[in-house]
Parts: C-alpha cells; structure tokens; sequence
C-alpha cells in the first residue's frame, strides 16, 4: 500500500508549523546548549528553525518518548483505613516526530514485543498509538554504527509512517502507514509528485555499504553460540574496564527494563513512578537476603550481550539491537558492542578469519 | 618497545603484580586496559588522551579487578591525588599496588581526535596543574613536559554564578539538573564513590526519579559528600551522558573548603581532611 511522494526541505519545515500552530507536540532533532557545549537531541519543538533535518544522530534515542526516565503511573490518597487508587490516562495527544533516525523508529517495534507479552503495556502503546513517525534516511553514521549487521538498513522503513530519503532540491518520500497516509492527506499541499525515486535507492544503497563495511554478522550462529557460552572465560575479559554504570542502557533505544517506586508527593498522598532501570547496575539482581545472582560486573554484561543477542531473539524472534552504535559512543571505559559482538561472531563462525 | 611498555613486561614477568591497569587504544580512541600477561605489555599505551582517572579501579568495589591478583597502575600528575585519597581513607593499601607515574603535559577536552595540547585543545581541569613530578610513584615514566597552558574557564564561571542571584543561580542548576537521567554515572567513575551500599541505591529518603526533585536532591548529597575530598579530575563530568556540568559543583565546593579550612586535597597520603578528622579547636561556627 505504500506510495511515494516528493516533499521539499522547505514543506517539511512549513509542515511542522502547521502542526506546531494545530497544537500538535511535534518532536525533532534540535541542538540543546549547556555550558559544556552543544549536543543534539530529540526535543519538542517550540519553532520550527529549532528542527535539525542533517544527518547527525541525537545522543539519546527515541525511547524517550515511548517510555520516559520517569513516568506516573498511578496516584494513591489514603482515605481513613483505605487507599484509593487513581490510574493515569493511558490516552496521549497526538505527537509527530520529524526526522527519526531509521534504527530508532525500528527500536520502537522491536519493543512492541516484550510491551505486548506477558501484559499489555497501555502507556507505551497509548504513545505508540498516537504518534506518527516521519523518518529521515541516513547515510550511514559512524565506525559504531552496524545497523545491516541486525537485519535493518540505514535508509530502512521498519518503524516509520513516512520515510524520507534526500532528493535533488528536497526529498523522496515513501508513505508506508494509513498513519503517515492521514498525515500526508491533511498536509497535502505540502507534497508534490513523486520524483527522485532513483536518487533514493543510490542513497540508500550507498548508506547500507558504508554500515556494512563495519560489521558482518550471522546472527543464528551467534544466538546458538550465546547459549552454550554461558560459562565461558570469554566474559570475564570483557568487563573489566566497566563501570556499572549503565549509561549505555540508558542510550539504548531497546533498552526498556524500569523499575517502580512509590513516592509521597504530600501527607498521605503520592504517586507511583516507573523508573529506567538497567542490568548493569549490582542492584538490579540484588535480592532481599543479600546474595546477588549476577555477582560481579562481568555477569552483568553477559546479561546485557545474553539479552540482545540470545533471549530476546529466542523469545520474540528478533535481535534487541538496531547496531545505532550510542553504547559505544557513550561508554566510559571504551567498551564496544560491535567489537564484543564481532569477536563472538568469530567465535561462532569457527576462529578468527 | 617504549620504556613504560618495558617496565610493565618486567613487573609482569617477574610476577611483582598479576595485572597492568592502563591505557590502549580502543576502537574508538585511548581507553583503560588490563594487562595480564608480559606479551600484551606493547598494547599499553600513554599520551595526551589519556583522560581517564584509573584509581577507582582500585577501590574494593571492583571485586573483579581484584580478583586479578595485584595490580600496577599507570597514573598522571592529578590521579595521585585521589590514590592519595584512597590511601587515606583505608581502601587502597600503599604497598598492594605498584604505581607508575607517567609525566604529563595535560590532556584533551575531546581525547576522540589525536592533537598537541595547546590552549583550545587542553581539558579545563589540566590548566594550572599543580603535580608536575608525581610523588606518589614507585617508577616514573616519561620525559618532563611543559605545564598545560591556560587557565581555568570552570573557575570563572563559578565567579558568574556566585554573582548571581540565588533566584537566578538556581534557575541555572534547575535546568542543568533537570536534565539528568538518574543513571549515576557519575558516581561510578567517581573513586571518591567507595560506598557498599549509595545512599540512592536506598528506597528512602533519597527519591530515585529523574523528577527534578529527585535529581536536586541526589545532586546535592553528591557534591557534599565531595567536600574537602574531589580533587577534581573531572571523570564525572566527562562520563555525564547529559553534559550536566558537575565540576561546576563540585570545584565551588572545594573553593569553599579551601577558604574555611585552608585544605585542599593533595597526593600526600598522610595529610588531614576536614571531613575524616577531628580538632578540639575547629571553630565549628557553622553549629552555633
């Protein structure tokens, strides 16, 4: 059912003020100044000049909006010996994102799996349900960024409404959802006729050959190779300059482990929060007896590497990781996902090449 | 093979420790290393990327870097200072490690790209370096090097905030303390951050939100605990996946410590903290 279409970098802006001027929360890449320097995120935006359309990807990934660092899930009053209990809506205004890198917007479905597992997760589909996903094809990031080595493309539609891909005076857009359908019919003006489709597929063959030289992967090998390694040296050696910190977690657009807490927010009332979580940390796993099952560092990224590479893929059948490179980016210590996940795959595949 | 990476395959040949903890070149730039075995000695390698602090490697909350055996460490100038710390405040035991000071000229703001230090290139924290010939060593590695010029930008923004009101002021750590995610990073480099057990690691009282709130609150009990113990190195500023500027915090806290109690945290383990020691004739205004 997809169509294309041809939208010129100066629609697009035109596009977010229509939405900013409806009242539509309109979501976008934009540079966040701190004393320490500028750095670029996902944030509203206010006016459209805040929207970045480059290829530069935000430090901190869509999840954010899907799933916040911290987020109300119910309030409590205590009522004489009761306690009355008052859910949070599960029902969000309608939020564009414009710009979404492809492995966030994959992120987001490769997700949907464990939030629709054992329990129907209303906050994350409530989000999921009322935003629309404009995505802007990307040339192929970095030496961290393997994205083609998971099974998804730097120009790749997984996750989005629309997909943009840079044309000569504009971009080629590829409406893929009844989602994006309804966007793109409401904003109509702003679209032209298709063109530049030829100029699309250059870009994003161009963009998947860059990634792909950065990592090869069989996946099947590895996940097999993940489930009868559990105990080997391997891991120790990995580990040792982490830190527990988990900030690499906390970047992840697959990362999506929380934990909850209650909190007064006044005399006998408060609310219930939900808050990131992450397996790095010695608490995670921590139990109530002090015995801790994931004792030192070095079990804790086997979880992380385990969860990614064999559980999620044996459970949901796909890889918790869209290869977007920010663990490694952020990582204190200088440890990599591709070069751990690379020397598994040589491991997997018999010996090094 | 240089004379550090010579040293390292001596220690570990002759079995004097069990591991090198240092530097070599990560996938994407310089990052810490262990060095177990003498034939990995040449993987080591020191210069002006050299950012990291390693001396929180040594602390007992890395129960796997000790289960390695004993370990040396490379350390610069500044990293003394909190081996010195560590010394003091009975996590490290002098003679369980072997320390090698390499002689340093500085390092980068941005260690990801290979440049001379210089004005613009040099970290804010190497300007007006004080440790040029580390003491605290039992080798020493290098040839001397010329002190990182410059001085200190962090110094006059904490005289641009103290001119401020403290509506405007705390308007500033508002936003710049809203942006944290809680993830604690900075407590995990930080080898002032020895604790078992955080306080935010706890239910109560300290909230666990990323509310801001929550983070004022985890904020403020960090840089507290800081007092008359950061030596600012930095680590935590750097490792901020939010950019939060927390030397901004922790280094007004020690201009205040320096100005009433006339310490400052240097790389002589025997030297007297205000928090960690007593006098009967500390003036202790700040009670009455």
């Amino acid at each position: 059912m997809t169509r294309k279409a041809f939208i010129t970098e100066s629609d697009v802006r035109a596009l977010a003020a229509d939405l900013i001027a409806a009242g539509t929360r309109v979501v976008a890449p934009g540079r966040v100044g701190t004393p320490l320097g500028e750095r670029i995120e996902y944030r509203v935006a206010n006016k459209v000049d805040e929207i970045l359309l480059g290829q530069d990807e935000p430090a901190r990934s869509l999840k954010d909006f899907f799933l916040p660092p911290t987020d109300v899930i119910l309030a409590w009053q205590e009522k004489k010996d009761q306690v009355e209990l008052t859910p949070v809506s599960s029902t969000f205004a309608p939020q564009v994102i414009i710009g979404a890198k492809p492995c966030d917007a994959a992120a987001l479905e490769i997700v949907d799996k464990v939030m629709d597992w054992d329990y129907h997760d209303e906050l994350w589909f409530g989000r999921r349900a009322a935003t629309t996903i404009i995505t802007l094809a990307c040339e192929g990031g970095d030496r961290s960024c393997f994205c083609t080595a998971v099974g998804l493309e730097p120009s790749g539609t997984r996750g989005s409404d629309v997909l943009l891909t840079p044309a000569a005076g504009g971009y080629s857009a590829e409406i893929l959802t009844d989602k994006g359908e309804k966007l793109v019919a409401a904003h109509a003006v702003r679209f032209g006729a298709d063109k530049g489709a030829d100029e699309a597929r250059a870009f994003a063959e161009k963009g998947r050959k860059r990634v792909d030289a950065n990592l090869g992967l069989k996946p099947a090998e590895v996940r097999k190779w993940l489930a009868g390694h559990f105990d080997d040296a391997f891991w120790k050696s990995i580990a040792l300059a982490c830190h527990g910190c988990g900030a690499c977690a906390s970047v992840c657009p697959t990362c999506h482990c929380f934990d909850i807490v209650d909190e007064c927010e006044g005399l006998g009332c408060g609310v219930r929060r939900r808050n990131w979580d992450t397996c790095q940390t010695a608490k995670f796993t921590m139990h109530g007896s002090g015995h801790n099952p994931r004792a030192d560092q070095s079990s804790r990224m086997r979880q992380r590497v385990m969860h990614k590479f064999c559980i999620y893929p044996e459970r949901f059948g796909e890889i918790l990781c869209t290869g977007c490179g920010r663990c490694a980016r952020v990582c204190p210590g200088g440890m990599d996902i591709l070069e751990v996940v690379s020397k598994v795959n040589e491991m997997a595949c018999g010996g090094a090449k | 093979m240089g004379e550090l990476q010579e040293l390292a395959r001596k220690l570990l040949a002759d079995g004097a420790v069990k591991v090198v903890i240092g530097y070599e070149e990560g996938p994407r730039g310089v990052r810490p290393a262990f060095i177990t075995t003498p034939k990995d000695a040449d993987r080591l390698v020191f210069d002006e990327r050299c950012v990291h602090n390693l001396t929180m490697y040594l602390t007992p909350t890395r129960k796997h870097i000790a289960a390695l055996g004993k370990p040396a460490i490379i350390v610069k100038g500044c990293d003394t200072r909190s081996l010195a710390g560590l010394i003091r405040q009975s996590q490290v035991k002098r003679e369980n490690v072997v320390v090698i000071g390499a002689r340093c000229g500085g390092v980068l703001k941005d260690p990801s790209v290979k440049a001379a230090i210089a004005e613009d290139t040099v970290a804010d924290r190497c300007r007006g370096c004080t440790i040029r010939e580390p003491r605290l060593v039992d080798h020493l590695v290098g040839e001397p090097k010329p002190a990182p010029p410059g001085k200190s930008l962090v110094d006059q923004k904490i005289d641009e905030l103290d001119a401020m009101t403290p509506e405007q002021r705390l308007a500033f750590w508002h936003e710049q303390l809203s942006r944290c995610i809680r993830c604690h990073a900075c407590r995990e480099v930080c080898p002032n951050c020895f604790c078992v057990r955080c306080l935010a690691d706890k239910a109560e009282p300290l909230e666990s939100s990323a509310h801001l709130r929550g983070n004022m609150a985890w904020h403020m009990v960090r840089a507290m605990h800081q007092a008359g113990r950061c030596v600012d190195c930095g680590e935590c500023e750097r490792v901020c996946p939010a950019d939060i500027p927390l030397r901004l915090l922790n280094r007004k806290i020690a201009r205040v410590i320096e100005a009433r109690f006339g310490h400052r945290p240097d790389d002589d383990p025997e030297s007297t903290a205000p928090i960690g020691s007593f006098q009967p004739e500390d003036g202790q205004e700040f009670i009455r």
